[in-house]
């Protein structure tokens, strides 16, 4: 009904000004004003010397970060929260390769299912997950009174909850879905071929998972630590569930911080530092895993 | 491909005449024969039971003792009881709780799906300035954890004077939800190519019939995955509505705060069971819409879906 050189003109012209801004504009103001600015905010706060002043205006101070990193008990809960999160990722780890090795070349028919059943693993509650652990755990939980009844223990083991085993255990089991899915993505990449000439040239089977499997799934290997790693060093939840003081880790000591003591700036010093980290670690697992993309 | 899904024994075993015989037989052996030999499938198996038992035992076990007719929760079984559904009915917290977070997790599902969705439009389909800047900001909000946001949201709202409520959960909510429905949606938009747009602009279809009848079947199962994630997100999040709720409970933190008042109560195990019951129905079923929404039907989608979204 019209001539067709004006609409082309008049939406290519559309195109470069008015459709971007009409599709980006809402997405990211929402990202400036309530993601960016917190996080703004909370740098200056744990830059701002606070309460110490009476709390009125900005006074630049580095006393929070001092304070929170000189801390001895920071400390040695920085070394449990290092050692829960490295153990955790470790175990799920070690689970995750050979699972997705089963998943991608030999469940067959089952594949769908057992990704499915992953995903819904994540999808349950985690607290719901917490406390069923708790349950199982406990002084008069079900594994105690268990290994009571058939007499292997005549005591319950009090050390199974409240523990940083407890919070291994449990955070062992939370994020096992995300360690999965970027290593079975990776291993579905894998043209089979390899294994057949690997096989071919005479490498046995640990040559071939070492020099063939494992250096292919690296890049995956590296997002799953990418996805997993910084959810379990800031994790609070579970410590604060099953931890007790054994178990205690820095997203414990951040609650503290904000909610018990009401410290905002020591909080938001401690929260930038964690936030600090977890940049670093998403810097080096993202540059590892695109080197080995490459690479491969 | 195909051999990869086929099973092990169905590769080796002697093929119907006439179909593959003139193939020599070696290219079609199995690859990677000699890790397939020393882990035969017994041993996959196990592993994956063995999985599975750890990651579903225990909330098994939670729902299992939601009907024991005992204040505690330990072995003696007293008996089977649904008293535990009716007092946990009649706790008002715990109505309250649940309420609240399906009135979040809903707000926050469809907001998220719909910003999302034109983000990722923006992000992969439109040229313009700043959007590798705006893509990295989308990327970070997944990468920061929820405890420092929760923080930080907290600290921001009682700086901007902003009473915490269930607004402030549901606004924390969106933000760090919706792109994940980018990072899901412009996957899905990837990998589908462009010149079908180009055919039906130039067909003479209008840029609303093209996203209609074009674009919108394409990544129609990337939106259902991606609604199905962004309510579990809301619902689910912990950290994030402990900090920025106030006085308003979500389901996660009434089950936190309970517990960490007293000792396990079947009252929590009773609506526990009701929440991962009805997420596992919602899990199967957005499986089944999934299915149904992805036209070369079939299972391609859920694997492209999750190992899109990780690269």
């Amino acid at each position: 009904m019209e001539a067709a050189a004006i609409p082309v003109r008049r939406s290519s012209r559309a195109k470069r000004l008015v459709q971007p801004l009409a599709f980006m504009a809402t997405p990211t103001a929402l990202l400036i004003a309530f993601f960016l600015a917190p996080m703004l905010v909370m740098l200056g706060v744990a830059f701002d010397r606070g309460l110490l002043d009476g709390g009125v205006g900005f006074n630049f101070t580095l006393t929070n970060f001092t304070d929170v990193i000189s801390d001895p008990l920071n400390r040695k809960v920085a070394l449990t929260t290092f050692e829960i999160a490295t153990t955790a990722m470790l175990v799920q780890l070690i689970v995750a390769v050979p699972l997705a090795y089963v998943i991608a070349f030999k469940a067959g028919r089952w594949q769908v299912p057992i990704l499915l059943f992953l995903v819904l693993a994540d999808e349950l509650n985690p607290m719901v997950r917490i406390y069923a652990w708790r349950m199982l755990l406990g002084r008069e939980g079900l594994i105690n009174e268990g290994l009571m009844s058939i007499g292997i223990i005549n005591h319950p083991i009090d050390a199974l909850l409240f523990s940083q085993f407890a919070v291994t255990v449990v955070l062992s089991t939370s994020y096992l879905t995300y360690t999965v899915i970027p290593i079975y993505g990776a291993m579905k990449a894998i043209d089979g071929n390899v294994f057949e000439a690997a096989r071919d040239l005479g490498a046995g089977w640990w040559t071939t998972t070492r020099r063939v499997l494992l250096p292919l799934i690296a890049p995956g290997i590296f997002i799953s630590l990418l996805l997993v790693y910084i959810p379990l060093f800031t994790d609070f939840a579970s410590p604060a569930l099953v931890g007790g003081t054994s178990g205690y880790m820095l997203g414990n000591v951040v609650n503290d911080y904000v909610l018990e003591a009401g410290d905002l700036n020591r909080g938001a010093a401690m929260s930038i530092i964690m936030l600090g980290l977890s940049a670093l670690f998403a810097l080096v697992a993202y540059r590892l895993a695109r080197i080995n993309r490459l690479e491969s | 491909m195909a051999g990869a899904a086929a099973s092990p024994a169905g590769i080796r075993a002697p093929r119907p005449s006439g179909a593959v015989d003139d193939l020599p037989p070696p290219v079609r052996r199995s690859f990677g024969h000699r890790i397939r030999a020393r882990l035969p499938g017994l041993a996959g198996g196990m592993l994956v039971a063995f999985v599975m038992l750890v990651l579903f035992g225990p909330v098994l076990m939670l729902a299992l003792f939601s009907f024991n007719d005992s204040s505690i929760i330990s072995l003696p079984w007293e008996g089977f009881t649904t008293k535990w559904y009716e007092e946990a009915w009649a706790n008002g917290q715990a109505r309250d709780a649940v309420t609240n977070s399906l009135i979040v997790a809903t707000i926050v599902m469809v907001l998220s799906v719909v910003l999302g969705t034109m983000a990722a439009w923006g992000l992969t389909r439109l040229r313009f300035r700043g959007r590798g800047l705006i893509a990295g900001l989308n990327g970070s909000v997944l990468v920061v954890p929820w405890l420092i946001i929760g923080v930080a949201g907290l600290i921001f709202f009682s700086q901007i004077q902003v009473q915490l409520s269930l607004e402030t959960i549901a606004l924390m909510h969106l933000v760090v939800t919706f792109p994940l429905v980018v990072a899901i949606v412009s996957a899905g938009l990837v990998r589908f190519q462009r010149s079908l747009e180009e055919a039906a602009i130039d067909l003479g279809a209008t840029q609303v019939q093209m996203l209609r009848y074009v674009v919108l079947p394409q990544i129609g199962p990337s939106i259902a995955a991606a609604s199905i994630f962004a309510f579990a997100w809301s619902f689910n999040n912990f950290e994030i509505s402990f900090f920025t709720g106030g006085f308003e409970q979500t389901f996660p933190v009434w089950v936190f705060s309970i517990l960490r008042q007293s000792e396990n109560l079947p009252v929590v195990n009773a609506v526990s069971t009701v929440i991962a019951a009805a997420q596992i129905v919602a899990v199967f079923a957005g499986w089944a819409l999934m299915k149904r929404l992805s036209r070369s039907g079939e299972d391609e989608n859920l694997t492209g879906l999750l190992t899109g979204g990780t690269r």
